[in-house]
């Protein structure tokens, strides 16, 4: 094996910020490394400078042994890089050949020729025993689909190395085996693989080497099979996990109540199909299922981002069926939306700016009614970027140069700072590291053990059964099962969620 | 945030050389000395105490114009309406202080709160038809003027035409001398109307910038969904800054009215293309209401800088306009400090590595 890629002492400086500090880093042929860390970390910096899509400070770049320097991506793939991104980059209305050839088009005279690029996606596919179909339009593709589209694209393109974003943060656990499984198959047939994750259980899975980063360094370099899982998060870290807190008994009476919901628009299979749930005073209920499976259409019926054709929504046992979304807050629901970036922020507004959103109608920080006092609302936003220790400059900064994880902790202190009756977790920790993974889980629980109810929505199985006292699981827009916390194991859950039976 | 207001500076500052450049273009094409000529247009502004008054009255209606259309840019809605909402305050004001009984300041409030609420129910009517029947903003309100212009036009020339002069023009009957806005100094055309816009400037600043209501707007068009999530009503949002929008066109209308034509007269809003100067005055200031008073300035010296050419020189009018349209043009393409960065590094390192 020879060496494809030496990245050395590379220094990446934002100011006086140290993204990357003389990194060192190498892949050889037909490797699968990944490079893992907590977000803010300096992964997707490092990655972004091997792309072309930044250019390091100092520190230099060899591609088989050649010294190189990108500034475009066009640069990088011309030496066979490629790279999937965490957020997909397709054209939902072109089918999928034309999403995989698009820049490199195979022609006859002079003309586009589909039939040509269907029948290459075809064989390209083949080859890596990837079930694709090419004539399919992008929007009917589920997102494991997406993401084999993504990589075929980059395939096309000619790369060698390939660097994946957090590929399997959108996955179900079923399609997370199916990514592994194409992505060994590519290493054995030479191809190099980036792969950037936080999730230690599919790095120990699928890679030959690990580089753990820290504040923008390196912390250490292993072969798979001279380390362990703990051993990486300890590296991580930086010191050894923390235990969930114990949960207080509870016996509350039942505080928010969905009835029989129906919604959907009229002609249409309905995207919610009489749908029942109860949540309890003190209790975190746990829905599970694959993606798009209604548990959106759900979350938005509740908080009032959509109308519901029939059924009901209580709260106490009084309809809010009828309030608008600003009267549903005032009641006592507080949401932590699942797509942070459409619901959760207005990117270019400044970090203080998106921290306000829901408080600026609160008295506590108003001067006169309807004039904001920005100097009373301050000390709230800074306990919270303390207490969730996210990453920023200042308050002024802008929210869309903070990483997606730190985001997703401002966003989660803003909900949780409502201190609410009842909270809607979506979600809550996508894209964060374990540490503030940590902290959410135990903010979560906490606020359970003081009486809240929560209902959670999440992808992660584990997250559902460390958190939830009930679980729920959600098929095709219906309730098709429910297990209390003892008796719900992963293959229970699985099941359910793939549309079987479970008989308990 | 300061990498953003430099950025704005100097894309700023890019299109106003350019538009200078292509302004000389146009002048050596069409035969006239560059640097005369922009003398000349200085002079035709700011030449004399009363020709400095001149283009502030001229701002006026394009600084009422612009911080309506930056309201309404800043809600994420579209208002290109202010032209309508212009004529037919003006039109309505200029009825009620004509016909409402009553001393001079009574006519003078009743008709700006008129003109106010003309132009702003104007406004909301497009807002109306967009929640109501999804007409798009950009389209109801762009339309509505050719509607409202022409039906103005239709009340001075037939019903309450002024019939007492001798050429029947289309135009309302003189304001009672009492009835009008006072000018800020006596023989100079700038009224208090544009004091009141530049206090408007500086209220609509603190309001986006200190209050809830603001709050509101500003992630509107930030964020539309962000927004809702966070319990701001869509509709609401956009029928109040469409309303406040529309109020500040009206209001452009009804001071030129009562502070410099005395009364409506067909054609005299439309043809300087005040709304559309408006319009561009927003855009140049990226809809930051105290950017827009520098911008509405330098678009109203432009334009009595143009006169002023017109006068002096045989230099036609329409350099003005050819600036004006030049400046706009690269306003609008997106000239970025990281555009130029960009293109420098690409440069450097292909001679380097490639």
């Amino acid at each position: 094996m020879s060496e494809r890629i030496l990245m050395k002492n590379v220094t990446k400086k934002y100011g006086d910020f140290y993204a990357n500090n003389e990194i060192t880093f190498s892949l050889q042929d037909a490797e699968i490394h990944a490079i893992i860390g907590e977000n803010g970390a300096g992964k997707t910096t490092l990655m972004r400078i091997l792309y072309g899509l930044e250019e390091q400070t100092s520190g230099s770049l060899y591609v088989n042994g050649k010294p190189v320097r990108f500034s475009s991506p066009t640069e990088a793939i011309k030496r066979g890089i490629g790279m999937v991104h965490q957020h997909f980059m397709l054209f939902p209305h072109l089918t999928v050949a034309e999403n995989i050839v698009i820049g490199h088009e195979p022609s006859s005279a002079g003309l586009f020729n589909r039939k040509k690029a269907v029948s290459q996606v075809k064989e390209l596919a083949a080859s890596y025993k990837m079930t694709i179909d090419p004539t399919k339009k992008v929007k009917h593709c589920s997102v494991g689909e997406q993401q084999r589209i993504e990589i075929l694209k980059v395939l096309y393109q000619g790369a060698e190395t390939i660097i994946l974003d957090e590929p399997t943060a959108v996955l179900t656990p079923h399609e997370v085996k199916g990514l592994m499984d194409t992505l060994k198959l590519l290493a054995t047939s030479g191809k190099s693989i980036i792969i950037i994750t936080h999730k230690l259980k599919e790095v120990m899975a699928c890679a030959n080497r690990i580089t753990v980063l820290r504040n923008g360094e390196v912390t250490g370099s292993r072969h798979v099979d001279e380390t362990s899982e703990d051993e990486l998060a300890t590296l991580m870290v930086g010191r050894d996990l923390k235990e969930v807190p114990p949960r207080a008994a509870q016996n509350g009476a039942t505080h928010l109540e969905v009835k029989n919901v129906v919604v959907g628009e009229k002609g249409e299979k309905p995207t919610l199909h009489h749908v029942s749930l109860q949540v309890k005073q003190g209790e975190i209920v746990g829905i599970a299922g694959v993606s798009g499976n209604g548990q959106s259409e759900l979350i938005q019926a509740i908080t009032g981002l959509i109308p519901i054709e029939s059924g009901d929504v209580t709260m106490d046992g009084e309809s809010v069926n009828e309030l608008t979304v600003y009267e549903r807050r005032q009641k006592g629901i507080s949401h932590i939306p699942e797509d942070r970036y459409q619901w959760g922020i207005a990117k270019s507004a400044s970090v203080a700016e998106n921290a306000l959103m829901g408080y600026q109608y609160i008295d506590a920080y108003q001067s006169v009614r309807g004039v904001i006092n920005r100097r009373r609302f301050r000390p709230l936003v800074t306990k919270w970027i303390e207490q969730f220790a996210i990453k920023t400059n200042s308050l002024q900064q802008q929210i869309d140069q903070l990483s997606g994880g730190n985001i997703q902790k401002l966003v989660v202190a803003r909900e949780l700072g409502h201190e609410s009756s009842f909270l809607i977790a979506a979600e809550p920790t996508r894209g964060v590291d374990i540490g503030a993974m940590e902290r959410i889980h135990e903010a979560l629980i906490e606020r359970r053990n003081e009486g809240a109810s929560i209902l959670l929505v999440s992808s992660e199985l584990s997250e559902i059964r460390t958190l939830s006292d009930r679980i729920v699981v959600m098929f095709e827009g219906k309730i098709v099962g429910e297990l209390s916390r003892d008796e719900a194991t992963e293959e229970k859950i699985s099941i359910l969620m793939a549309g079987g039976t479970v008989h308990a | 945030m300061r990498n953003e207001q430099i950025q704005t500076i100097l894309q700023l500052t890019i299109a106003i050389t350019i538009g200078a450049v292509v302004g000389a273009i146009a002048m050596i094409v069409s035969g006239a000395p560059v640097i005369t000529t922009y003398i000349q247009m200085w002079n035709g502004a700011f030449g004399n105490f009363y020709l400095f008054s001149s283009t502030l009255a001229n701002a006026t209606p394009i600084l009422l114009i612009a911080l309506g259309v930056g309201i309404a840019f800043r809600a994420g809605v579209f208002n290109l309406g202010g032209e309508g909402q212009m004529v037919l305050a003006a039109v309505t004001a200029s009825l009620v202080a004509i016909y409402l009984p009553g001393p001079g300041f009574v006519k003078v409030l009743a008709a700006i709160t008129t003109g106010f609420l003309v132009g702003g129910g104007l406004s909301m009517l497009a807002g109306w038809m967009e929640s109501r029947f999804q007409i798009q903003l950009i389209i109801s309100t762009l339309l509505l003027n050719y509607i409202v212009v022409l039906f103005a036009s239709y009340l001075v020339s037939f019903p309450f035409q002024d019939r007492t002069g001798s050429a029947a023009l289309s135009q309302t009957a003189m304001l009672d001398p009492a009835a009008r806005l006072p000018k800020l100094f006596t023989g100079m055309t700038v009224h208090w109307g544009f004091v009141i816009a530049l206090l408007l400037a500086v209220v609509l600043y603190v309001m986006l910038k200190h209050t809830s209501f603001g709050y509101d707007i500003m992630m509107s068009g930030k964020n539309a969904s962000f927004a809702f999530y966070g319990g701001v009503s869509k509709t609401k949002m956009m029928l109040h800054s469409m309303l406040i929008s529309g109020g500040l066109a009206g209001l452009a209308g009804v001071f030129e009215v009562l502070g410099s034509q005395y009364r409506f007269v067909d054609g005299s809003l439309t043809d300087p293309g005040y709304a559309w100067s408006g319009i561009m005055a927003a855009l140049l200031a990226k809809s930051h209401p105290l950017a827009i008073v520098f911008a509405s300035l330098f678009l109203g010296a432009l334009h009595t800088g143009s006169l002023g050419l017109e006068r002096n020189t045989d230099v036609p009018l329409e350099i003005a306009n050819v600036i004006k349209a030049t400046l706009i043009l690269f306003i609008t393409a997106k000239f970025s400090i990281t555009w130029w960065q960009r293109r420098k590094k690409a440069g450097v390192s292909t001679s380097g590595t490639v």
